[in-house]
């Protein structure tokens, strides 16, 4: 071990002395910069500073040798810094990467590049972190964003999309250097030149409904030429010279943002928005020129002339592959302004409908050139997504097809619609299961489910009529939602039935359990903007959100079974953990006393009951009935006395959810971040967000030593990332002296285990509630009618009569009654029972109606 | 008579239980305190320190995993 070390340490010091000796001229000045300067002796006491284990003085006794030499020459400083690096580098191995000289001013650059992977750590309270964040979401992709430090990563589809927003190589490299701290590695500088190369140089663009390949460099347009395959695809039209020269392609002038203004934003505020950072950056040092000069150049080189030549419509597929193969993968982008052939449809935004400066920011990222540019927006739950995807519908003005997850979604967006813009009607159209319609004259809005159309099994006639509509049209506008869920064969059937100018993918979680983000990436287009949740939260567009995770002991006897139980079993008993019936207990005390509005989240159904029932509260679940569902949320929205809910996995999304401030959680499905995510969500929309010191509240109840501290602890990891810092509780102060705490004493926590044992093995499953409907996609949530329930099989049991006949019990009392039976059973008779004095007359009014009767008869 | 030598170990309930089902497949436990004490045999320690150890790990998270 040690022997490697030092071979290691021995190879690198050739490399690092020539650079010192490059740069001592620089470093000649650091000397003054850096504080703990050494002491001015020509020799270092080395016998000060190498004490600190045999293993180290045996290193630091090897490079002393070699050191000896260049000691006489070098200045004091440069003997400081390799006594430093002495001292730490074997401590990072091979992560060892102090050869990277800091440059003299590093102390205003805010970031630091890692050589070996590409990942870029920023420092986020810098002064200019700001105007870094924003080129490094342009350029990378965001890994983690905790209050202090980010980090980024910088990946070869990060950097497509930087290209495909305009960025050019050298600008991005010059703008890098500028704000890190070391000069940029040479890997990093080849990585991006490797990658940003061939992307986006080639565009294919839809013109008159004509495929063109363009490039804004004739000599990538020949080199494509020289291939068979896209030879034989080009339509040649006017010159009929084959000799393959700049001049036969069609050049023309690239288009510029020009007049497109995004509905909902002024014109006059995106100037002033874009002058803002200029005039900031003119303050300051010539550190952001940089970054402006980056926006000066995208302009200079949007005046330079496109050339382009016409392939064959048939031909689109084998020419997009052909080029990914040849590594210049092509841009699709959409001029809609210049599209005459599709209809325009008729639809704006409504003049008091103003979108929020970061969805204007996710926008013009899209529409960036005048065209439309195929991609993914990523935004939280909560902050809008709906009305991004409609201003974008807006901005293209063309047919529309939208495509979710369910049915229940597909009536919320035609619902936002109607909302958000001023769409009649008769241009918008659902295509559901239930629901097949047409929108009328020649362009409008389809909103559909992914299966409904992906769909390759048998269909009804009506709906194989309405995907002939679909397929044989052409789509200006193509809005997918929740596109992280969406399985890649699913999608990829999408994608080739329906001709869309131009794709949008929304979403608030880009993650996926099994990683098969990266498809997503060249079916639908880079990711054009990710939001910072904490950013948002800082603006006051999404609730602050105190996270805690409450760890609850598991008592001696439930554990004592956990051990002995299987996995499926095991979930029960972590659930019904009687100190987590208590902490529940309490927290929902605490919140409701506060004022909150609290809704308990637990996957597992017999677990929400058991609960529910326990502490009094009223529930929905899968197997609550439609009637009874609808009288339990007006109760929680209106009734000042109902101020807690429990809900199983249907509250996830297939539930229009009042707001709620607080939300405890007692049973989730495993490791999913998403599903942690998306309950989050349900938070961060409160109203009250904008009140000063205003905290929502985010608990997930945990038992202790049991499978579920791994599954909470992967759960955090993704809001982790968006800066969200979970607090762990692992004492609630107070809670042994509430009143009415249940199961205080071990005989009632015995008998609550009893009660979990005979359980049926069947009810330690999560989610059983919720049965899929035709429609929605497997492992999203979200039909709203779940069908009617499953009856349990016939049992054939032998007894007596007289215990069948329930002799043999003494007596059977129902002691602990749904609250939701409550409030059925008061709802209805509520409304009929009325006032005595209303009673009464009614009374007289019913026997004079019969007197009069019997008068007339 | 011959004497054991035992050690004191204190644990939460919890771990306890974890204990107690080792036990089972080996017996190391001299007497059973309460719910948070146990004696067991002092030749049986780094064994049962290392099992439990591992026994731990397994409900913790961790990136690499």
């Amino acid at each position: 071990m040690s022997g490697k070390r030092s071979a290691e340490v021995g190879a690198s010091q050739p490399a690092k002395r020539q650079r010192i000796n490059e740069e001592s001229l620089e470093l000649a000045n650091e000397d003054d910069v850096i504080p703990p300067s050494p002491p001015d002796t020509s020799y270092v006491p080395k016998s000060a500073i190498i004490n600190f284990s045999a293993l180290t003085r045996k290193l630091a006794e090897n490079k002393r040798i070699e050191d000896d030499e260049p000691m006489l020459n070098a200045s004091s400083f440069d003997i400081h810094r390799r006594q430093q690096d002495k001292l730490i580098s074997h401590i990072f191995m091979d992560q060892d990467f102090s050869w990277l000289h800091l440059k003299p001013d590093h102390q205003s650059r805010p970031l630091w590049i890692s050589p070996e992977d590409g990942h870029i750590i920023l420092e986020a309270f810098s002064p200019i972190a700001e105007q870094a964040q924003d080129f490094l979401t342009a350029i990378s992709e965001p890994v983690s964003r905790p209050s202090m430090i980010h980090e980024y990563k910088l990946t070869s589809y990060s950097l497509y999309a930087a290209v495909s927003v305009g960025l050019q190589t050298d600008d991005i490299i010059e703008v890098l250097n500028r704000l890190s701290k070391v000069p940029v590695p040479d890997s990093i500088v080849t990585f991006i030149r490797g990658c940003t190369l061939s992307y986006g140089k080639v565009k294919l663009v839809l013109k008159h409904n004509k495929y063109f390949v363009e490039s804004s460099h004739p000599e990538t347009l020949q080199l494509l030429l020289k291939d068979r395959v896209i030879r034989e695809a080009r339509i040649i039209t006017t010159q009929t010279d084959n000799s393959i020269k700049a001049a036969t392609f069609t050049t023309s002038k690239a288009p510029t943002r020009g007049n497109l203004v995004i509905p909902g934003t002024e014109k006059k505020k995106d100037e002033a928005g874009k002058g803002g950072p200029q005039n900031v950056g003119a303050t300051d040092a010539d550190l952001f020129t940089s970054v402006v000069g980056v926006d000066a150049d995208e302009i200079d080189e949007d005046d330079d002339n496109v050339h382009a030549f016409q392939i064959k419509d048939d031909k689109i597929d084998e020419v997009k592959k052909r080029c990914n193969e040849l590594e210049y993968p092509m841009l699709e982008e959409y001029d809609f302004r210049n599209d005459t052939v599709n209809a325009n449809l008729d639809i704006d935004l409504k003049p008091a409908t103003v979108i929020r400066p970061y969805q204007e920011t996710s926008l013009s990222k899209m529409f960036g050139n005048g065209r439309a540019r195929s991609g993914i927006i990523v935004l939280p739950c909560g902050a809008g997504k709906t009305l991004v995807g409609i201003t974008a519908a807006c901005t293209i003005k063309k047919s529309c097809l939208v495509l979710c997850t369910s049915s229940v979604s597909v009536m919320q967006w035609k619902q936002q619609f109607m909302l958000w813009s001023n769409v009649t009607d008769r241009q918008i159209a659902v295509f559901t299961a239930d629901q097949k319609e047409k929108f009328a004259g020649d362009s409008g809005i389809v909103v559909s489910t992914y299966s409904m159309v992906a769909n390759t099994h048998n269909r009804s006639h009506e709906s194989k009529k309405m995907m002939e509509f679909l397929t044989s049209r052409e789509w200006g506008f193509i809005l997918l939602d929740e596109v992280h869920v969406v399985p890649a064969a699913m999608f990829r059937r999408v994608v080739t039935t329906i001709k869309a100018h131009s794709k949008l993918g929304l979403t608030a979680t880009l993650v996926r359990e099994d990683d098969k983000i990266a498809d997503l990436n060249y079916m639908i287009g880079p990711k054009l903007y990710e939001a910072n949740w904490m950013d948002l939260a800082a603006k006051g567009h999404i609730a602050n959100v105190q996270c805690a995770e409450v760890w609850c002991p598991m008592t001696p006897e439930f554990y004592h079974e956990y051990l002995k139980e299987q996995s499926r079993k095991r979930m029960l008993l972590y659930c019904m953990n009687p100190n987590k019936f208590q902490s529940c207990q309490f927290l929902i005390k605490y919140h409701e006393d506060r004022g909150d509005k609290i809704i308990v989240f637990s996957d597992n159904v017999f677990a929400l009951e058991a609960y529910a029932r326990r502490l009094g509260k009223l529930y929905i679940h899968g197997g609550v009935g439609q009637v009874e569902r609808m009288l339990v949320l007006s109760k929680f929205q209106h009734d000042p006395r109902v101020n807690t809910i429990f809900l199983s996995k249907v509250g996830d999304t297939s539930i229009d959810l009042p707001e709620a401030t607080c939300l405890i959680q007692i049973s989730s499905h495993f490791g999913s971040r998403r599903q942690e995510a998306q309950r989050l969500g349900r938070i961060l929309r409160a109203k009250r967000r904008n009140d000063e010191g205003f905290n929502a509240f985010f608990y997930s109840l945990v038992s202790k030593d049991t499978q579920e501290m791994f599954y909470s602890t992967k759960r955090q990891q993704f809001l982790i990332d968006q800066g969200y810092a979970f607090k762990v509780i692992t004492h609630l102060d107070g809670l042994e002296n509430l009143p009415d705490l249940v199961y205080r004493t071990q005989d009632e926590q015995i008998e609550l285990l009893q009660s979990v044992l005979i359980a049926n093995d069947n009810d330690a499953d999560l989610g059983t509630d919720i049965r899929a409907v035709e429609g929605d996609l497997a492992g999203t949530v979200t039909s709203k009618d779940f069908g009617p329930m499953k009856f349990p099989a016939a049992q054939r049991t032998t007894g007596s009569l007289s215990a069948l006949s329930g002799g043999q019990h003494m007596s059977y009392v129902e002691q602990n009654k749904s609250a939701n039976r409550g409030i059925a059973r008061a709802g209805p008779s509520a409304q009929t029972s009325r006032h005595k004095l209303f009673a009464k007359r009614e009374k007289d009014k019913a026997t004079a109606r019969k007197e009069s009767r019997a008068g007339g008869m | 008579m011959r004497a054991i030598r035992g050690v004191l170990l204190t644990c939460d309930p919890a771990v306890k239980q974890i204990l107690l089902m080792m036990n089972e497949k080996e017996s190391f436990i001299i007497e059973d305190l309460d719910d948070h004490h146990l004696v067991i045999k002092a030749e049986h320690e780094y064994r049962i320190r290392k099992e439990l150890e591992t026994e731990l790990e397994k409900n913790t998270y961790s990136l690499e995993s």
